[in-house]
């Protein structure tokens, strides 16, 4: 069983570390995807004009401006000789427009009916969004450096998302879940194309000749892409650090047992598809098949909230969910031992039955 | 030295649902003979190599491998066998010393016991190149003497070989089929399937198989008596339009075998009269020799004549 194993993976190593292709998906690959999705995937927006309309001398209308401008999200808009609010945002001479009370900020304010609106231009919904939350951060903090100004409350929703990143820093809270769709492409394609290369190549029936029992097969053929899927998880980890900053708040050996089950999760997973792919091409597809709808439904990209009751199941049942919300707590929210916990007990749980699943679909016969 | 024979079969058959690939064959093979299986692609050749290797288990009928049984699923019969499929079962983008260090580990075997096999099957076969060479930059005919040398490191009893030389120049074949009689010198039993004549008239016995049937077994001179028990010639018509002759010659009483060689034609018959009889009318211009039948004449007269 040891030499057995022993031989698995070395041969595995050598095969993987040797192939120009298989190092370019291993280590080249994570890291381009890392800076491209880190950044294009980002939904951080700077630049956005924002003008501002209030009476001449409302000096806490001015401050609030500037607290706006000096956030670095806003630059002044250049309104020319146009007054009219929606006008700006009609011409696109400005993304956003503060509307302060005519009878001066501070006065209203005082009688307790400081209403300041905000006209933001959704033509871009996803901008816009971002204009709110960033609105509605800079009118919170306006209001506790300011105690004696009551900040009204803003007619919009509250972004969960802040209380992770209070900052608003988007590249922070995509890396994480990149990083776990890097981690579950890198290892499902992996595993489901070697043991099918096997099979096509005829090695399968070298190893199958051997008296050797199922598991020693499955554990040979599996364990050194757990190996080279941790290894990816940790490069992508020290990459989201030194590319984005993303801290680790939490505990390294969180990280590392998360990354562990998840990893034994997709290989699980990846073995699977290869029994039932004939072909390389089949289980490249299979893994594919299996990757989008993992992908798009681990609230990577869209909030899991906001997905059709009926795909909310195929969510509770997608390890990258699972994953990518273990590493944001780890990550970001300083590993919250409740949310690690059920987490990586869901995520423990699929481990097993893959795993399990996996090993009752191997069998030994050719063709 | 182990007694008893390498291989005892009866009445074995291979199904695969409602496909019968091995269909009720029966035939033992004594240690240190050269068994060679002949058939059309489909035969059932490979599944009864397969089955032997313990690599199927039996859907009836019974096999004793090396004096061992399916009891286990074949698990003991893997031991003592070694298998060379079809396919390059060597792994291209390993070195030499990492393939046969797989296959050792893959054998449990301890490693200075792997190191001292490897030694004497590197000069078995004559291999002398560094451990260190890819697989991949190997001329053909060295990689299957490697995959060979690869399925024997655990010092088989019974060796399995799959059409080893196909797709290998011609002189490599020789040297591989050299390689086979030096391995059954050494008391080894080997198993060999191959689509190449002149390959399996080096074995001691041949077993025809034709969808899944054994349709006859014996040394490559007892399959051509029992083929061909009169006389065989060879017409060459040089040119000459003989379609008459032809058709006349096929409807004559006493012959077994007519069939298209190249520009020539073999004709048997069965027995010296009826030859006589059947030759009268053959055109001047026409030469008749007689010529002893080769395996590929058994071979056409039992399988293609049997899907006639």
């Amino acid at each position: 069983m040891k030499r057995t194993l022993k031989a698995f993976i070395r041969k595995e190593f050598a095969q993987a570390l040797r192939d120009p292709r298989m190092k370019l998906i291993l280590f080249v690959m994570p890291m381009i995807q890392m800076a491209v999705f880190g950044l294009a995937l980002s939904s951080e927006i700077r630049n956005i004009k924002l003008a501002a309309v209030y009476s001449p001398g409302d000096v806490a209308a001015a401050g609030l401006t500037r607290r706006f401008i000096s956030s670095g999200w806003f630059v002044p808009a250049d309104p020319g000789r146009a007054r009219d609010p929606s006008g700006l945002i009609v011409s696109g001479k400005a993304d956003a427009v503060l509307v302060f009370p005519v009878e001066g900020f501070a006065r209203a304010a005082a009688r307790g009916r400081g209403m300041v609106q905000l006209l933001v231009d959704a033509t871009s919904v996803t901008r816009a969004r971002s204009v709110e939350a960033y609105a509605r951060n800079i009118f919170a903090a306006h209001a506790a450096a300011d105690a004696g100004l009551e900040a009204s409350s803003p007619p919009f929703g509250f972004d969960v998302r802040i209380i992770y990143n209070p900052e608003m820093e988007s590249p922070m809270f995509m890396v994480p879940g990149v990083m776990g769709m890097i981690v579950c492409l890198v290892t499902i394609i992996l595993t489901s194309m070697s043991l099918t290369r096997e099979r096509e190549t005829g090695t399968f029936e070298t190893i199958v000749s051997a008296p050797l029992e199922n598991h020693e097969i499955l554990l040979g053929k599996t364990i050194p892409y757990v190996v080279l899927g941790l290894a990816n998880a940790a490069l992508v980890i020290a990459a989201g650090f030194l590319l984005f900053g993303v801290p680790v708040k939490g505990q390294l050996w969180q990280l590392f047992v998360a990354s562990l089950a998840f990893v034994i999760t997709t290989v699980a997973i990846g073995t699977l598809i290869s029994t039932i792919s004939k072909n390389q091409q089949q289980a490249m597809m299979g893994g594919f098949i299996f990757l989008f709808p993992a992908v798009l439904m681990s609230g990577i990209m869209y909030p899991v909230e906001n997905m059709p009751v009926l795909l909310k199941p195929a969510v509770y049942l997608n390890p990258l969910y699972y994953f990518t919300s273990l590493l944001r707590n780890i990550m970001l929210k300083g590993g919250d031992p409740a949310a690690f916990i059920s987490n990586l007990s869901a995520l423990f749980l699929m481990a097993v039955s893959a795993a399990s699943l996996a090993y009752a679909r191997f069998r030994q016969t050719l063709d | 030295m182990k007694t008893g024979p390498a291989l005892e079969v009866k009445g074995l058959s291979i199904k695969f649902g409602d496909f019968t690939a091995v269909d009720d064959v029966s035939f033992s093979v004594a240690r240190g003979e050269i068994f060679g299986f002949l058939g059309a692609n489909g035969a059932g050749k490979t599944t009864a190599i397969r089955t032997l290797c313990g690599l199927l288990v039996p859907s009836s009928g019974s096999a004793l491998v090396g004096g061992l049984d399916f009891s286990d699923g074949g698990k003991s019969i893997k031991k003592i066998v070694g298998y060379m499929s079809q396919k390059f079962t060597l792994y291209n983008d390993l070195t030499v010393g990492e393939n046969l260090d797989f296959a050792a580990g893959l054998r449990k075997m301890e490693p200075r016991y792997a190191a001292k096999r490897r030694r004497e099957l590197f000069e078995l076969i004559g291999f002398d190149r560094p451990l260190s060479t890819m697989v991949a930059s190997l001329p053909g005919g060295v990689k299957q003497e490697l995959a060979l040398a690869s399925a024997m490191l655990h010092d088989p009893e019974i060796v399995f070989l799959d059409e080893p030389t196909s797709g290998v120049s011609p002189g490599s074949r020789a040297r591989f089929w050299a390689l086979i009689h030096k391995i059954t010198g050494l008391g080894k039993t080997v198993i060999v399937t191959t689509h190449y004549m002149d390959e399996a008239e080096q074995c001691g016995r041949i077993a025809l198989m034709r969808a899944g049937r054994l349709i006859a077994l014996g040394s490559p001179e007892e399959l051509k008596r029992g083929a061909f028990p009169g006389p065989m010639t060879e017409l060459d018509f040089k040119g000459a339009e003989a379609g008459e002759f032809i058709s006349a010659l096929k409807k004559a009483p006493g012959l077994l075998e007519f069939s298209p060689h190249g520009m020539r034609w073999h004709a048997a018959f069965r027995d010296q009269a009826a030859l006589s009889a059947a030759l009268a009318g053959l055109p001047v211009s026409a030469s008749a020799g007689l010529i002893k039948p080769s395996l590929e004449d058994v071979f056409i007269r039992l399988i293609e004549g049997a899907e006639r």
